[in-house]
């Protein structure tokens, strides 16, 4: 009968102190979850554009670093075909340094020769024009 | 292009030999029995060249011959006696020319400077310089025959040294060719300078050849080289080198250079050859207008023989660097460390 009435009271509204205090209850904790939830979110939210305006700056940071990147490989690549032509010049001018090398040390074996050939000749002619043995007097 | 024997008909009529031999030498005993070994490879190179028709000339330069002893050519046709003096040009080159113009007292004999006597005087449409102790190998031959030979083209073959008895008057093919006398593995000439004896066989056309101005004259201090030399020269020059296809045979002897290149080794500038270190694979040179001799003073001695004079003004200068030249073109440079020698 008990339970009649109160299912009876219920359907018009009507509920007992106690149960309203805890639904009252449970209506404000859910209000608070609420609350909390929503802060959550708003700070998620901030944190999303922060990151956001985070990404963006990195992203704008790595297309400067690979602009960066670029200009610099291609200065290494200017660098290293101006180093290619300049050891390609070196080259060549070593081999005609080598080349003038050879040259002069043929020119001085014919400077030593022809020096020879012309102390010997003094000698005897000095040898001769003194009459004795070409040492010096 | 007439065929080499009907080029012997027009030498017969004093015309233009196909080929002319240059050879040097002189009555010294160079090398111990030098008159036999040089009337053995003359009488086999004539039999040979005779029997082919080909029309050759037999240019001789006795270059500074011992006043003491008689000239060669006094007993050369006794000893040859098949050997026709008319195709034969016989130079005696006073031996003042050796002292005036060597730059070193240690070479006994200035072999190129001879040499150029002889290819400056020499009649043949191609000249080819050897020496007193070469037999022409059968290629060779067949090729002069042919007369398949191109102008400026200089020819080289490679030298294989055989070990011969010194008591034959005559070598034939049987003993040249006989493997069991090589006395070493034979030679393999390589590009670009297909060098090694050079001086054994250089074979060119005369107009090719007096371009190039012969052998060096500017470098009298080494005869070791010069040979090599010639071939830098003719490189620079425009001139393809080329093996012939066929080796010559070289009669070992005692005192020669192949015989034991390193017996100066340490004590360069004491070789009878000079120093073998030279650059002569790295310059070039411009010999002076009057190479070979061409101003000396000439004297008739016999039929086809002059004696060349000594007259100051055939000397090339003492000393001519300017004339010592960097090549315009040279098939390789010596490796690196060769430059500069290692004393």
């Amino acid at each position: 009968m008990k339970r009649l009435l109160r299912e009876w009271l219920a359907a018009v509204g009507v509920v007992s102190a106690r149960r309203h205090n805890a639904a009252l209850q449970q209506l404000e904790t859910l209000k608070a979850i609420s609350a909390e939830r929503k802060n959550s979110a708003s700070a998620a939210a901030s944190r999303a554009q922060e990151l956001e305006a985070r990404l963006r700056r990195q992203s704008d940071e790595a297309g400067k670093l690979q602009q960066k990147m670029d200009k610099w490989k291609e200065q290494r690549q200017h660098d290293f075909r101006q180093l290619q032509l300049q050891l390609a010049k070196t080259e060549r001018e070593l081999k005609v340094a080598r080349d003038h090398l050879m040259a002069i040390e043929v020119k001085l074996d014919i400077l030593e020769g022809a020096a020879n050939v012309l102390d010997t000749r003094t000698r005897v002619a000095l040898s001769s024009q003194r009459g004795g043995t070409g040492a010096p007097a | 292009m007439p065929r080499p024997d009907e080029r012997r008909d027009s030498a017969e009529a004093g015309i233009v030999p196909f080929v002319s031999l240059v050879l040097t030498g002189r009555n010294d005993g160079y090398g111990g029995d030098f008159l036999a070994r040089f009337f053995r490879t003359l009488r086999f190179n004539h039999e040979q060249l005779t029997s082919r028709s080909i029309a050759h000339e037999i240019v001789f330069v006795e270059w500074a011959p011992p006043a003491n002893r008689p000239l060669i050519r006094e007993f050369v046709f006794e000893a040859l006696p098949e050997l026709d003096a008319g195709i034969c040009s016989w130079f005696v080159v006073d031996a003042r020319y050796q002292r005036e113009l060597s730059l070193n007292p240690r070479l006994e004999y200035l072999e190129f400077p001879a040499k150029n006597v002889g290819i400056r005087r020499a009649r043949g449409r191609f000249v080819l310089t050897t020496n007193c102790d070469v037999y022409f190998g059968r290629h060779v031959m067949d090729v002069l025959a042919r007369g398949a030979l191109e102008t400026g083209v200089l020819y080289r073959a490679p030298r294989h040294d055989v070990n011969l008895s010194s008591r034959r008057q005559t070598v034939d093919w049987t003993e040249l060719e006989d493997p069991r006398h090589l006395a070493g593995p034979a030679h393999v000439l390589k590009p670009p300078y297909y060098g090694s004896a050079t001086g054994d066989f250089v074979l060119l056309d005369t107009a090719s050849f007096h371009a190039i101005g012969g052998f060096n004259e500017v470098y009298r201090v080494a005869r070791i080289g010069i040979d090599r030399n010639v071939i830098v020269k003719a490189l620079s020059s425009g001139l393809t080198v080329a093996d012939i296809g066929g080796p010559v045979y070289h009669e070992n002897h005692e005192g020669s250079y192949r015989l034991n290149p390193r017996a100066f080794a340490g004590r360069e500038a004491e070789a009878p050859w000079g120093d073998r270190r030279w650059h002569s694979g790295g310059v070039s040179y411009v010999n002076p207008p009057t190479w070979g001799l061409s101003a000396a003073p000439t004297r008739e001695l016999g039929e086809r023989a002059w004696i060349l004079d000594f007259s100051w003004s055939a000397v090339p200068p003492l000393v001519d660097l300017k004339h010592v030249v960097l090549p315009t073109a040279r098939g390789s440079g010596p490796p690196p460390g060769h430059y500069v020698r290692k004393h």
